[in-house]
């Protein structure tokens, strides 16, 4: 097992995720992209049901592994795909691409807290390991009222998911164990951590599977004294996570939706017309993620 | 890319900049066409999206006059033809984007917009 390591925000939000998330994706942007590349079968599905003619966001995409899909009709939608990392982005501009056949993908640069459309112009929104990289709960409430605001009033459909305290047995972290047990306590709060990344250039070549996670306690020396001394120089990047307790992306979508002044329900709990609202399609835990369908609705 | 159905759905965001603040104009752009693929459903479905005047000038500002000024009711197909290489295969490659009411520059550069702002321009 893997462990990862406590942290206390001391500093700004911001200056935080300056340092400890965008920084670190713009250094291993490249070897991390050879690391993701299968999508999560329900943001795949999720993906498979949107109707021709959709255009979406996908906010905080990364290596750009959702903006070729669905898989089954490629080219029946347009997903956009937005990053702070610029490396990233260079990265997501030709996913799916394959050798002699360069694919574009439609890529911005920017802000998950940023709101540079058109409000309400999209008819999708996913947000995949991303609001877990925000260093405070008011942030990463804006990020979820930023992907509300972004989709359509009337049928806006949106997805988020972060990483969960809770992993499954074949993730290769283990995570702290402190007061996070799942019982409702008010408010659930999850836990601030540091996921270190090894950069190894030893394990590119190691049989194509690469091993980036190291125990955070060790320092370079004791990694030195334990693997050959390639590896000795290879930095370790410390990535910041906020990972989710149960039931905490529910309660953080309801307070962020609400607050967006959105009643949360089914379009049948409205009691006139014109309300706007929105109502949790499906919510669960799937591979050591949460996560959370929406759709927003007018009565 | 900045392909322009992007450049259809993208406003300034500097903060107190919420009205004149869409479309940004194109200034100094360099285009590259690449073809894709055609597929008429996604175009007519998408359309509704789209600010056809903006969407009018935007091609004109890279060079592109095919388009009516004002949207015809019926699509045929010559029509998807041409709405599929305006919004599909030009790219902005580099230049530069800009806000109308508040003149916010939005830089282009190999393909990517950047759209962050400073810390003091954010709503
Ligand atoms: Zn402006």
């Amino acid at each position: 097992m893997k462990p990862v390591k406590s942290v206390t925000i001391i500093d700004d939000p911001q200056a935080h995720e300056d340092q400890h998330v965008h920084a670190v994706y713009d250094q291993i942007a490249s070897h991390f992209s050879s690391t993701r590349y299968k999508p999560w079968p329900i943001i795949a599905k999720f993906l498979s049901d949107l109707p021709t003619g959709w255009i979406g966001l996908d906010s905080g995409t990364g290596n750009g592994k959702y903006l070729p899909l669905p898989a089954d009709r490629p080219g029946s939608v347009l997903t956009i795909g937005l990053d702070r990392s610029r490396n990233l982005l260079q990265i997501a501009q030709h996913a799916g691409s394959e050798p002699g056949c360069l694919i574009t993908r439609e890529v911005v640069w920017g802000d998950v807290l940023g709101s540079g459309w058109r409000s309400g112009v999209f008819d999708y929104a996913i947000s995949i390991a991303t609001i877990h990289h925000l260093a405070s709960h008011d942030r990463r409430k804006l990020a979820v009222q930023r992907l509300l605001q972004a989709v359509s009033p009337v049928h806006g459909r949106m997805m988020i998911y972060v990483w969960a305290i809770e992993q499954d047995e074949l993730s290769k972290r283990s995570i702290p164990a402190s007061g996070t047990d799942g019982s409702n306590h008010y408010p659930i709060t999850g836990e601030d951590v540091f996921v270190p990344w090894v950069m190894s250039q030893s394990q590119h070549t190691a049989k194509g599977k690469f091993k980036n996670d190291v125990p955070s306690s060790a320092t370079s020396k004791e990694v030195a004294s334990a693997v050959p001394t390639l590896v000795a120089e290879t930095p370790v990047y410390n990535r910041y996570y906020h990972m989710f307790a149960k039931g905490e992306l529910k309660q953080l979508t309801v307070q962020a939706a609400k607050e967006f002044g959105l009643m949360v329900g089914s379009p049948e709990s409205a009691n006139a017309k014109g309300c706007r609202g929105v109502e949790v399609m499906q919510e669960g835990w799937e591979r050591s993620n949460y996560y959370v369908e929406l759709r927003r609705w007018v009565s | 890319m900045v392909r322009l159905i992007t450049h259809n759905l993208l406003a300034c965001h500097v903060k107190g900049c919420t009205t004149n603040n869409f479309p940004l104009v194109f200034q100094d752009v360099q285009v590259e066409l690449q073809v894709a693929e055609f597929n008429p459903d996604f175009i007519r479905n998408m359309l509704s999206r789209l600010e056809w005047t903006a969407l009018v000038n935007a091609a004109k500002q890279v060079g592109d006059t095919s388009l009516p000024p004002e949207q015809p009711d019926m699509m045929d197909d010559e029509l998807l033809q041409k709405l599929h290489h305006v919004l599909m295969e030009i790219h902005v490659t580099d230049g530069a984007m800009v806000c109308q009411n508040c003149n916010h520059i939005y830089p282009i550069s190999n393909g990517i917009p950047n759209m962050l702002l400073a810390e003091h321009e954010i709503g």
